[in-house]
């Protein structure tokens, strides 16, 4: 266990160090300047240099990416966004959190929805509900994320006035001026963008989780199991649900790191101030710090996930060794 | 499991899932109805959104955009400040701050405030003349990182301006603070300088304000609101100064500005009373004609009005075909204005042939041009036999690549062949900038940062700015005539300054024609239901927040 975790950990050195140097090389790549942005249209070229100076943009690429990567091990700083000029350490810990209950309460619910459908659909293989589901599963799949999304808010939202439209209320310290805040409110502005965002991914867990009880139902000790007199019951808990989850939850794991990494549609329709729409901001504004940090975060979070499935998958599976 | 029990577990778990939404459904506010028309009063909660975009920045040394300074014109007191009026009446300076406009020197370089007594900043702190050095220090300091200053020349223009931004002294020397006069000593006369201080880069900040290259998020202020709180990249908060006894109106409680929503979302929202305003990308285009049916312009909910800025077609003056002045002036006819503005929606703006625009002093409306539509036969006229290839540089957005394809087919009209050169919008000025670009013409445009006919025609035209890089005469149009007449404008003031400028702004479109300006942008503005008094400034191109109104 501890060889394996010491592989894995430097294997995720490595990986972060390549996503941030490539993420570096393309940012210089795009001819854009942030210093003649932060200085003004009517600057002087000396003007500029001045604050290309102040900014450490003068020195050579392979200098600003050294002082970056001494800055974040060092320090633990992620730096200062060249637009609003604050720590990006401080825009991710504000950002973090709303993304993280949008992609951990949409996987709640794409879960809870999934497991029984996905089931359901393979212990009755082509029967109505079977293909209902599969129906659910072509329209999931099919639909993009922002035409659900705007079709939700605006029936529900400002038609029917059952839920807010957009907008986001803090879970534990409202904003001042804000007039929502609190677990209630909270969990209110976020029931459009779960369902948004679940959609899809229910739809995928659907159609995995129907194939997988499917082929598990076939395996020859599923076949033992009944011959030897074991209930439909308890053929299905202790042998084919068990077995056939395994690869969800690998799959939960990537797909949980990914989404961590910006939920940018439904963050975008639903004007959630998470990692996503922030990013969509900095890019724009050509901010190199803030899309460095989110790379780096969402970097951080795909490696902690994956190595979270990896020995949680040794623990249900015990054929497995961490070797 | 067994299947039989499987069915009834799922529907009970989507009858849950009913059940709670049902609960929030219940617990969400209801939505109030419009209120009822009528005189408003004060009160209440103004809610801004700010969708697809954010304040870079509030401090008042460090932010240069509309967002910001449209939200800091309800905070600073200016030494000279624009009024909350709509239509030109709105463009003209009056003294805030001051108690008069300034006492000029007759050499026109040094220039004497006398800062209004009875100003308070919002933790009550009197504001004395020191308030607006200040704010000029900090304007020009090397350690607020970017120093704005620097846009509009201050460093040079100020005495000891240059070597302050250098860092050689920690004093400016040319700005002295005593009481309440403030006394500012330039290195040549500028008639420019008393607009550049309606700028909110000048608005009375407290002396001991700190240098901070962070930029601060939370001060306070003179003016009739301050910032009471400031969530970045989320929500900002301003209250009514406890402390403001000025004219200026301070109508709602306080005014909540929420960032980074999405317009189409916002919309909807505004629709709805959720929000009472959108400052940021405002309604989406394809709204605007439905809007002004039912709602009418100006009159209750939907209102358009004219900014300061002109949008032209830059001809590259340093090479063929446009070195040619018959070549530009047979151009002007060929261009189809009405066409290139049709494809900005119902209401877009104005169609205009001058540099000029109205609000900013020295306009005239000329009509020199084809304005109702193109010529082809009067440009080719004056042009004569054209031929070679034009390259038509725009960005990418969906509006100008239709307007490059109106752009082509005039200039094909006068017998040119074209060639198209889609730019992505991010690098499209960064390009343009560069001396020696590849284009003939190109789409650009231009918003005051003051309200000075020199911020127009000095800064966009004399050639003898042209460098390497960073460039805005995007014509890269220098004539040493019209360098002088430049000159000789920018040195008169009050009315002669103007007669100059509308003579200049007259003599460079007949006799120079380095631009093509097809239009000025109108801003269309929607609110909701509840929102009254709603005054318009051209120049900050949002409306008055402090004097907007909620009805009740």
């Amino acid at each position: 266990m501890l060889q394996f975790l010491i592989r894995r950990l430097l294997w995720a050195v490595f990986l972060f160090l390549a996503a941030t140097l490539i993420t570096y090389v393309i940012f210089y790549v795009v001819p854009a300047d942030p210093a003649k942005q932060m200085c003004g249209r009517a600057c002087t070229q000396e003007d500029v240099a001045r604050v290309a100076h102040h900014l450490g943009l003068d020195r050579p690429v392979y200098e600003q990416y050294g002082r970056y990567l001494w800055q974040l091990v060092g320090h633990q700083s992620l730096g200062t966004s060249y637009t609003t000029r604050q720590e990006v350490n401080h825009i991710i810990a504000q950002t973090a959190p709303v993304t993280a209950s949008l992609v951990f309460g949409g996987a709640f619910f794409w879960l809870l929805l999934s497991i029984p459908v996905g089931i359901l659909s393979a212990l009755r293989a082509r029967s109505i509900g079977d293909r209902a589901a599969m129906v659910f599963v072509l329209v999931g799949v099919s639909a993009h994320p922002v035409w659900i999304g705007l079709i939700l808010s605006y029936f529900l939202g400002y038609r029917l006035h059952v839920t807010p439209i957009a907008g986001y209320c803090d879970f534990f310290n409202p904003s001042l001026g804000s007039d929502c805040g609190g677990p209630v409110q909270w969990a209110y502005h976020m029931i459009l963008p779960w369902m948004t965002f679940m959609l899809l991914f229910a739809a995928l867990y659907v159609r995995l989780i129907r194939a997988n009880v499917m082929e598990t139902m076939t395996e020859d000790y599923v076949r033992t199991a009944r011959a030897k007199g074991a209930s439909e019951h308890r053929v299905l808990s202790q042998h084919v649900l068990r077995n056939s989850m395994l690869p969800i939850v690998t799959i939960l794991g990537m797909d949980i790191g990914l989404a961590l990494g910006g939920a940018i549609f439904t963050e975008s329709v639903f004007s959630l101030p998470g990692l996503g729409r922030q990013v969509l901001q900095s890019y724009s504004n050509f901010d190199l710090p803030v899309i460095l940090g989110v790379v780096v975060f969402s970097t951080i979070c795909i490696i902690i996930f994956n190595l979270v499935v990896d020995v949680l998958y040794a623990v249900l599976d015990p054929r497995i060794r961490l070797e | 499991m067994r299947i039989r029990t499987l069915l009834p577990v799922v529907l009970a778990a989507l009858g849950a899932l009913l059940l709670v939404v049902s609960v929030f459904a219940g617990a969400g506010s209801a939505k109030a109805a419009a209120g009822k028309a009528g005189a408003f009063k004060k009160g209440g909660t103004l809610k801004i959104a700010i969708s697809e975009g954010d304040f870079s920045n509030v401090d008042p040394g460090i932010a240069y955009e509309v967002t910001p300074w449209s939200m800091m014109w309800a905070t600073q007191v200016l030494l000279v400040n624009y009024p909350e009026k709509t239509g030109t009446e709105g463009s003209k300076l009056y003294p805030e701050g001051a108690e008069a406009f300034p006492t000029i020197s007759k050499d026109g370089k040094t220039y004497v405030f006398k800062v209004r007594k009875g100003l308070r900043f919002s933790d009550g702190t009197p504001v004395t003349a020191a308030a607006y050095k200040r704010a000029l220090e900090r304007n020009l300091s090397p350690e607020m990182g970017s120093p704005l200053g620097v846009n509009v020349q201050l460093h040079k223009l100020i005495v000891g301006g240059e070597a302050f931004l250098d860092g050689k002294t920690k004093v400016l020397s040319g700005v002295a603070a005593k009481g309440q006069v403030l006394t500012v000593k330039l290195t040549k006369a500028d008639p420019t300088f008393v607009s550049i201080m309606a700028m909110q880069w000048f608005g009375a900040v407290k002396p001991d304000t700190p240098y901070t290259d962070k930029g601060l998020t939370i001060y306070p202020s003179a003016g009739p609101y301050y910032i009471k709180a400031h969530d970045v990249g989320r929500s900002l908060v301003l209250a009514r100064n406890p402390y403001y006894k000025g004219s200026r109106p301070a109508n709602p409680d306080q005014i909540v500005f929420t960032a980074n929503t999405d317009q189409a979302q916002t919309f909807l929202q505004v629709k709805n009373g959720d929000f009472d305003y959108d400052a940021g990308a405002g309604s989406p285009p394809t709204e605007y004609e439905g809007l002004g049916a039912t709602y009418g312009i100006n009159k209750s909910r939907f209102f358009v009005g004219p900014i300061t800025c002109v949008f032209y077609v830059a001809m590259n003056t340093s090479r063929a075909p446009f070195s040619n002045l018959n070549v530009r002036k047979g151009f002007e006819w060929a261009i189809d204005r009405p066409a290139l503005l049709r494809l900005g929606g119902k209401y877009a703006g104005k169609r205009t042939d001058q540099i000029l625009v109205p609000g900013v002093p020295g306009f005239k409306d000329f009509r020199l041009y084809a304005i109702k539509g193109a010529d082809p036969a009067k440009a080719k006229q004056i042009a004569g036999n054209v031929s070679g290839t034009v390259l038509v540089r725009h960005s990418t957005s969906i509006a100008n690549t239709n307007r490059a394809q109106i752009l082509e087919y005039n200039l094909k009209q006068m017998g040119f062949a074209t060639k198209d050169l889609p730019v992505p919008g991010g690098v499209y000025y960064p390009q343009l900038q560069v001396k020696g670009v590849d284009f003939d013409t190109a789409f650009a445009g231009w918003c005051a940062d003051y309200n000075d006919p020199f911020d127009f025609i000095n800064v966009l035209l004399d050639g003898r700015t042209i460098q390497e890089n960073n460039n805005v005469n995007f014509a890269y149009y220098d004539n040493a005539g019209l360098n002088k007449q430049m000159d000789a404008a920018a040195a008169q003031f009050g009315d002669a300054r103007a007669a100059a400028y509308s003579k200049l702004d007259f003599d460079i479109m007949t006799k120079h024609a380095p631009w093509a300006p097809w239009y000025i942008p109108n801003q269309r503005m929607f609110v909701s239901a509840r929102v009254k008094n709603f005054i318009f400034s051209s120049y900050y191109t949002e409306p008055a927040y402090n004097a907007m109104a909620i009805a009740g």
